[in-house]
């Protein structure tokens, strides 16, 4: 009981402000919208008309979707496939700075640590902003690029895809995972380490078999903590994506205000919502998370 | 006990969308649905299209209350509309003569009693009885500002054929992908309709397998062929201004802005017809200011200081005496400055039936998300 004593502030809160608004859009995904009106009575129709199947596909990307409105489904996918790009991309990038501070830096870790979070001292719009100069039709890399004379004319594929918003996703959430690689490679003892060199092992060796086995919970935790928020992002794919680099979180936005629909806004964000706890559960348990986690004690 | 009343209640239906937006707003629930709560009471609150809080245009009302209304800004009617219905409360809203109906329709207007309003006789009279203002007998908009909808193009940088022949339809070749900008809105599925022969009585109609062909066809090519869509008209305007793109759909304003920053533009009439709206305030059943004061923001919005302010930016005013009192070489670059001359040689947009609307939407909203 003294347990859930020391918890109650903390869950108190979550449910206030985490269970009751998705049960709230878990009721309103059930609801309806006729004309200007919610009709209350419950039904699935909202789910149906995700998963409806039709007999006449529509082709995207060279892949038929048999379904009667394949847009949240292939934005869902689209989604996905972005942020799974974006995730892919920062665990290299992060990787070896967690593994800099944790095993070069001798003094002032602290220092370092600070300095990961100097791009969070400033707005995530004003960051997002920066990289619509950067790639901009004149901006930072077109004129270099000009002034080079490498090109001639403007790139007009810098801005307004997906490209561009999976290149901003990803610089926006490396610095979220370099700390939990940084943690568990800060955890690994030294003496193992050192037993490895003893016994023969090379240093790449040595990474090989303890270091990155060992630091696995650590980047498997950085990569859930990329692939989960990336996939709902808004505001990145509307200031870099245009239409073409839109994702499922637009289409939601565009459900709840534009086509004045929120019930189906409501099935399109918990089905998303299920989608990637599913996908994020079967990561865990096909990287055996637990086995390693047992490892280590 | 009360709270499994409630619940009881909401499994029948019988809790009504304000009512359950109220009980879920008690557990801060509805946040989601209020992107901004009304302030406090006794302050003007006035859903406005970007650019158009400029102090300048309601001066008499600041210099009479020394603070400016609260504003919350949206990027087309269907946006404002949404948020009103979710539950944000606001007193007056600007929409146009073709939107107007959607608001009245979803009973959340109330009519004007222009007797409060000084300088209602100085406005034209065929504005005072036009289609949107008056609505089923009754004045639902002060009409305020008028303009065009036409091609904004940057005459150094476009080739001689367009020039030649201005038309709708760069919007939708592909040989003008990525250089020209198409307005974020479903009017892009009738224009490219309009481009296709039909005339605009029957394009802005369009609904069911003809709205579907017509989307597939040219609201999928507008999609691929423009750089952007603006939301925005600045987004345009910088876009412009750097010469990523060459041509634009565009009122008024923005042709004389990019004028004033010394770059070369000028304002086409496309072959298919160049559009006119007229736009006003309306006042809203929400809102929790006083009702005078609304009343004193209209009446500042329908004086001739802001008519001479919107006649500066190239826009027209709905008060004749705001014609003599501009810069007259302003009235001399508006070309057309009676509005009935101007709505005969131009298509006035015209309001489409709510059906009609939810559809264009939805079929606008899906092939922009389907885009690569």
């Amino acid at each position: 009981m003294a347990g859930y004593g020391l918890l109650s502030p903390a869950l108190l809160i979550m449910v206030a402000m985490l269970a009751l608004p998705i049960a709230a859009l878990v009721l309103l995904s059930f609801w309806r919208q006729s004309g200007y009106t919610l009709d209350t009575t419950l039904t699935g129709a909202n789910y149906a008309r995700i998963f409806g199947l039709s007999d006449s596909p529509t082709v995207w990307m060279g892949i038929p979707f048999y379904l009667a409105y394949p847009v949240p489904v292939i934005l869902l996918i689209k989604s996905l496939m972005m942020s799974l790009t974006a995730t892919v991309t920062v665990i290299p990038l992060a990787y070896p700075m967690a593994y800099f501070i944790a095993f070069r830096v001798r003094s002032g870790k602290s220092i370092w640590i600070l300095l990961l979070t100097i791009p969070f001292w400033t707005s995530y719009l004003l960051r997002v902003f920066a990289w619509k100069i950067m790639l901009g039709y004149t901006g930072a890399i077109n004129s270099g690029l000009m002034a080079l004379g490498i090109i001639h004319h403007p790139l007009d594929a810098l801005l307004y895809n997906s490209g561009a918003v999976t290149v901003v996703l990803a610089h926006s959430w490396v610095s979220f995972a370099v700390l939990p690689i940084y943690v568990s490679l800060e955890k690994i003892d030294r003496s193992l380490l050192e037993a490895a060199s003893d016994l023969g092992d090379t240093r790449w060796q040595r990474f090989r078999r303890i270091t990155l086995p060992l630091s696995m919970p650590g980047v498997i935790a950085a990569a859930l903590m990329v692939f989960i928020p990336t996939v709902g992002d808004y505001v990145t794919p509307t200031l870099i994506g245009g239409s073409g680099g839109s994702m499922v979180g637009n289409l939601i936005q565009d459900l709840f205000m534009k086509r004045n629909n929120a019930p189906m806004g409501a099935a399109v964000a918990i089905v998303m919502m299920a989608v990637i706890a599913l996908i994020a559960l079967l990561f865990v348990w096909l990287t055996g998370y637990h086995k390693m986690r047992a490892r280590r004690r | 006990m009360k709270k499994l009343k409630f619940i009881d209640r909401m499994a029948q239906g019988k809790v009504s969308r304000r009512q359950m937006l109220q009980s879920a707003g008690a557990f801060g629930v509805g946040a989601l649905m209020l992107p901004k709560l009304a302030d406090a009471a006794g302050v003007l609150t006035c859903l406005e299209w970007g650019g158009y809080d400029d102090p300048k245009y309601y001066e008499s009302y600041l210099k009479r209350y020394g603070q400016k209304p609260n504003f919350s800004i949206f990027a087309g009617e269907e946006d404002a509309l949404a948020k009103v219905l979710a539950g944000f409360k606001a007193d007056v809203m600007h929409p146009c003569n073709y939107s107007v109906s959607r608001f009245v329709n979803a009973g959340l207007a109330v009519p004007i009693d222009t007797s409060r309003l000084s300088n209602w006789k100085d406005l034209f009279p065929s504005l005072q009885t036009a289609q949107g203002v008056v609505i089923k007998d009754q004045i639902m908009m002060a009409p305020a500002d008028w303009g065009n909808a036409a091609i904004a193009y940057r005459p150094d940088l476009i080739d001689d054929k367009f020039k030649a022949d201005p038309s709708w339809s760069i919007f939708y070749d592909e040989a003008y992908k990525n250089k020209v900008s198409m307005v974020d809105d479903p009017v892009a599925i009738t224009i490219g309709a309009m481009v296709g022969g039909m005339s605009y009585d029957e394009a802005y109609l369009l609904n069911g397998d003809a709205l579907k062909k017509a989307t597939d066809n040219w609201g999928k090519r507008a999609v691929d062929v423009s750089r952007i869509l603006w939301a925005d008209p600045t987004d345009a305007e910088q876009a412009m201004a750097a010469g990523e793109i060459v041509a634009a759909y565009s009122w008024n304003g923005l042709v004389k802005d990019l004028h004033d920053q010394g770059i070369k533009v000028a304002y086409a009439h496309p072959k298919e017809g160049y559009f006119t709206w007229f736009c006003g305030l309306t006042l809203l059943d929400s809102g929790k200011a006083d009702p005078a004061q609304a009343y004193d923001f209209i009446d500042a919005w329908l004086s001739p200081d802001t008519g001479k302010a919107l006649i500066a930016q190239g826009y027209g005013h709905s008060n004749i005496k705001s014609f003599s009192v501009a810069n007259p070489a302003d009235v001399a670059a508006m070309g057309i400055t009676d509005p009935v001359k101007m709505m005969e040689q131009s298509i006035v947009f015209k309001s489409t039936p709510d059906d009609v609307q939810v559809a264009q939407n939805k079929a606008w909203g899906d092939v922009k998300a389907l885009k690569l």
